[in-house]
């Protein structure tokens, strides 16, 4: 107990002499979640469309009222009037543009009469997700115009869907939460654990350790016991960090046993990830190599792991891929705790999923742990 | 019972032969030097008996506990300074001794007081609470050796304990081991390839190359056994004559002499009590001797005479060109 206390305490002291990992490994998150947060919005906004209106009827004149409302409503376009269709399309081509209106000089005549207005639209269908989001906000803003000359038989018969949201609003950016707390998580294991053994090696340092009496249990095991005690640190600090500049005020909401849920979710995903960086790195003796798997290993996990896209919506092979990545159940159990405010009985499937992959990792990084040269 | 005891000790690396038998055994408190160039296998030769390495075949004893059977066992009674330097530079001087301690399972009470007299012993007690990165390499080399004794071992084992210092704080490594022995029966093992570190410190020196013994003995010993004698360079006035070179040859400890560009080139047992007795004879002949050299003979001479080359022969050091210097460093320097 005493050498692995002393393996505990060797490392513990070597990472708080080096502040600027730790303020990197909270801090880095937080950035991602900040830039995550703000570049991909669940919509998009201000998307810039231009408008060539060559008919100036009473129509027109509505259907110009309606992009205006889409405009200062929910900012979805941003509209500029161009006067004739060349220079809408040159707009599109020299990316001023995302898309361009065209009423053409008979659009009102033509619902008088009782025919379809007909609108042309120019989209960049380069800028894929912009091009779809304008052809549905511009369709649906255009939608109450010609419904107004539909019969009101037809009318009746439409469906009407009433929405029922299950649980409090999630915004875009609090919806990240959990994946940023998991890549804390991914960062401080890479971190931790076993890339001490790698520094060692790399500085020679392990020749004086592997000399002393030390079993491989006690190294292994006290490089993981320091690991989960700053990892925890680092991902309970950027949990509560992160909720409050998404806005959510934790402190307030969270109960205490939810937050012990959070804690045994998060004790967990560590053990787990330090002993499959472990089984990863355990011979690499490069810091180097850790930083080339890191970045790999980062990405491999992180994004099918259902932090930013539902991994329901993923190709087969990359569901099959989600169901083995540890962070999916992490990914899901924080969800279901911060955000549906169930307990723990509902994450029962993510736990087990957890502690038998932390059993599995851990058992292999420590008997394939090299204890000499 | 011998304190350590290597028996037919061989190490292979795929078709190299790091270690190709090495056998030899160390007495109690006694000083054994392993002398070799780089490449010539010390390196391999103390991580198999420190337990860092397996070795191919072949026995090897720590007061009497075979290593490779009971390694924790070894582990408990040595005491190792190796090459590279490996104490923790964000630890302080004292941390690191402590920490080290308690990787032996120490009790606090003892490892306070032993630390605090290593520290005291090399110098550092002062230092004790900076950080080692703030040490100098001689510091750092003086808490590695400290480092190396908290647990009182039996046996101590350093693999070339003044690489890279400068003569100064060489030479104050080397009175810290000699005051060691003289306070503690321990037993030291240490590689170096400086000659005048062997000649200082150990009583009895193995010559090492290509993986095996080439001559073990007492300095003395081998001295001896080699045929280059001290020589002593003599320039005259004039010329010598025939009779003064026959004259000289005549003395007892002179083995050979050669006169070119006015200079008397004679090789002597013990040069050092030669010279009144030349200059004698140089000086009954007529002659005057207007400057004198004496060559003495040096274990670098020995090692010459046993390996061929002189010790400081560096070797390139074989990196993988995959990785570059991460790969595992596997044949002991």
């Amino acid at each position: 107990m005493t050498r692995l206390l002393a393996v505990v305490e060797r490392d513990l002291r070597r990472f708080v002499r080096n502040p600027i990992v730790i303020l990197s490994s909270i801090v880095m998150p937080l950035l991602y979640l900040i830039i995550l947060g703000s570049s991909f919005q669940g919509t998009l906004k201000n998307l810039p469309i231009a408008v060539v209106n060559m008919d100036n009827g009473p129509q027109s004149i509505r259907v110009m009222e309606r992009l205006q409302a889409l405009e200062a409503g929910p900012g979805y376009i941003k509209v500029s009037r161009e006067s004739d269709q060349g220079k809408a399309v040159e707009g599109i081509k020299n990316g001023r543009y995302k898309g361009a209106l065209i009423l053409p000089h008979d659009f009102s005549r033509n619902i008088l009469k009782g025919n379809r207005g007909e609108i042309g639209l120019f989209l960049d269908n380069t800028e894929t997700i912009a091009s779809e989001t304008i052809r549905n906000v511009v369709t649906a803003g255009m939608s109450n115009i010609e419904v107004k000359f539909i019969p009101v038989r037809e009318r009746n018969a439409r469906a009407i869907v009433r929405y029922i949201e299950l649980y409090k609003k999630v915004d875009y950016d609090q919806s990240l939460i959990p994946g940023i707390v998991i890549m804390a998580i991914f960062l401080g294991t890479l971190t931790t654990g076993a890339f001490n053994t790698v520094m060692d090696k790399f500085l020679g340092l392990d020749e004086s350790y592997l000399l002393t009496p030390l079993s491989k249990r006690d190294i292994v095991l006290g490089l993981v016991i320091s690991g989960v005690i700053i990892t925890t640190t680092i991902a309970i600090t950027v949990l509560f960090l992160g909720s409050f500049i998404s806005g959510i005020h934790l402190w307030n909401i969270l109960s205490p046993v939810a937050l012990l849920s959070a804690i045994i979710i998060i004790i967990l995903s560590i053990l787990g990830l330090i002993g499959m960086m472990f089984v990863i790195l355990g011979r690499a003796n490069h810091p180097r190599i850790v930083g080339v798997l890191g970045g790999f290993l980062n990405v491999i996990f992180f994004f099918p792991s259902g932090a930013i896209y539902p991994t329901d919506s993923f190709p087969g092979w990359l569901k099959m891929f989600a169901k083995i990545d540890p962070e999916t159940y992490s990914v899901h159990a924080l969800k279901t705790i911060l955000f549906k405010g169930e307990n723990l009985t509902a994450i029962r499937g993510d736990l087990i999923f957890l502690t038998i992959f932390a059993l599995i990792t851990l058992t292999i990084a420590t008997l394939t742990y090299k204890r000499e040269l | 019972m011998f304190a350590i005891e290597v028996n037919e000790l061989i190490k292979q690396y795929g078709t190299f032969s790091a270690l190709k038998g090495v056998s030899f055994s160390i007495n109690k408190g006694e000083c054994f030097g392993l002398l070799g160039p780089n490449g010539a296998g010390k390196t391999t030769l103390i991580r198999i008996l420190t337990t860092l390495l397996k070795s191919t075949s072949g026995k090897a004893t720590m007061m009497g506990i075979e290593v490779g059977k009971d390694n924790t066992g070894v582990r408990k009674l040595i005491g190792v300074v190796p090459q590279a330097m490996t104490s923790d530079l964000d630890l302080t001087g004292l941390e690191n001794m402590d920490i080290y301690a308690r990787f032996y399972n120490m009790p606090k009470k003892d490892r306070k007081a032993r630390i605090d007299d290593l520290l005291e012993r090399v110098g550092l007690r002062d230092r004790r609470n900076d950080l080692v990165a703030t040490y100098s390499g001689g510091m750092r080399r003086r808490l590695e050796i400290a480092k190396g004794l908290v647990h009182k071992p039996a046996i101590l084992i350093l693999d070339e304990p003044t690489i890279g210092l400068d003569p100064q704080s060489r030479h104050v490594v080397w009175d810290l081991l000699t005051n060691l022995r003289k306070e503690d029966t321990l037993t030291i093992l240490l590689t170096t390839h400086y000659m005048e570190e062997a000649e200082f410190l150990c009583e009895r020196i193995a010559i090492i190359d290509h993986g095996e013994i080439v001559a073990i003995d007492t300095l003395e010993g081998l001295k001896k056994v080699i045929p280059t004698k001290d020589i002593v360079e003599i320039v005259i006035k004039g010329t010598a004559g025939e009779r003064l070179i026959e004259d000289i040859k005549s003395l007892p400890m002179v083995r050979s002499i050669i006169f070119a560009d006015g200079k008397l080139r004679i090789s002597v047992e013990n040069g050092a009590q030669a010279i009144p007795l030349l200059l004698d004879k140089i000086e009954t002949s007529g002659g005057k001797a207007t400057s004198i050299l004496l060559k003495q003979q040096t274990l670098e001479d020995v090692f010459i005479h046993f390996t061929g080359r002189p010790i400081r022969e560096e070797e390139a050091r074989k990196v993988n060109f995959l990785i570059g210097a991460g790969l595992p460093q596997k044949m002991g320097r």
